[in-house]
């Protein structure tokens, strides 16, 4: 198995973990029975009722599949 | 032609990958809608649709062809029997593939695989009857049109002479000959009206001759 032959210095493992970030995802605007809702685009939103309870997920207005 | 497949293949050679996409067009077909992986329904739509072209086919040959990729006869018999004839109308896109975010194990971006069975919408039906009604009653279509025309052009006859010699010509009826032949007694009436307007005047050149 390879093993690293010196110790990562403390400024290279900074230096590394300083380009990790976070992407925000884009996100959609749609207004629905006057609510504004944000969704992800392309992809299949999940539908609630008035009580927030989970349905289906729709796209299109088409039922896709089941939460 | 489908797209070649770009990056990475699935599974671990190339039996497993074959095994994989005809593991899944059998799912597919039996059960009309599954979900998998985004790049799994990717790689299984171009080869799902060659299927079910072979399939709408329907001959020996294409029966084995599929049977060739999918052992399970049942499934075939399926494919051949229900899906193809439920497809008959379409022309390719017999998938549609929707993503439905990823998976919570391993993240993966999830996706739902379908058939496309409902019917084509109205206004592609419309074309279909439209083009095999062309083929089919285009006598019919004329002997239809043929009391029309001369209704339209009852004033003159010699304008509904003209206009039953041009709808003769042409056998294949269509809404564009149709407006093609009410143009055509239209100006047949203007011809007749012009006629009369030099009678008109001639008339009177007459009481003046005399």
């Amino acid at each position: 198995m390879a093993v690293p032959k010196r110790k990562m210095s403390r400024s290279n493992t900074r230096a590394r973990r300083s380009q990790w970030k976070a992407v925000a995802p884009k996100l959609v605007k749609t207004v629905e029975n006057g609510r504004v809702t944000y969704s992800l685009a392309h992809q299949a939103k999940v539908v609630t009722d008035s009580a927030g309870t989970e349905l289906f997920l729709e796209y299109k207005g088409r039922k896709v599949a089941d939460v | 032609m489908p797209t070649p497949t770009k990056g990475p293949r699935l599974g671990g050679g190339p039996a497993h990958e074959r095994l994989m996409l005809a593991n899944l067009a059998a799912s597919l077909f039996e059960h009309k809608r599954i979900t998998t992986t985004v790049t799994k329904a990717k790689r299984l739509r171009p080869y799902a649709e060659r299927l079910i072209t072979f399939a709408k086919k329907g001959d020996l040959a294409s029966r084995r062809r599929v049977l060739a990729v999918i052992s399970n006869k049942g499934v075939v018999h399926e494919l051949f029997t229900d899906i193809a004839p439920a497809v008959a109308n379409r022309n390719g896109g017999y998938t549609r593939i929707t993503k439905i975010g990823n998976r919570k194990g391993d993240n993966a971006p999830m996706a739902v695989i379908e058939l496309v069975l409902e019917a084509v919408s109205a206004k592609q039906a419309v074309v279909g009857e439209a083009e095999q009604a062309a083929g089919n009653a285009a006598a019919r279509d004329a002997a239809a049109a043929a009391p029309v025309a001369s209704a339209e052009s009852a004033d003159s006859p010699e304008s509904a002479e003209s206009a039953e010699s041009a709808e003769s010509a042409p056998s294949a009826a269509s809404a564009d000959e149709v407006a093609a032949e009410d143009t055509t007694v239209s100006a047949s009436e203007g011809d007749a009206a012009e006629t009369v307007v030099v009678e008109e005047g001639s008339v009177p050149e007459a009481d003046e001759k005399k």
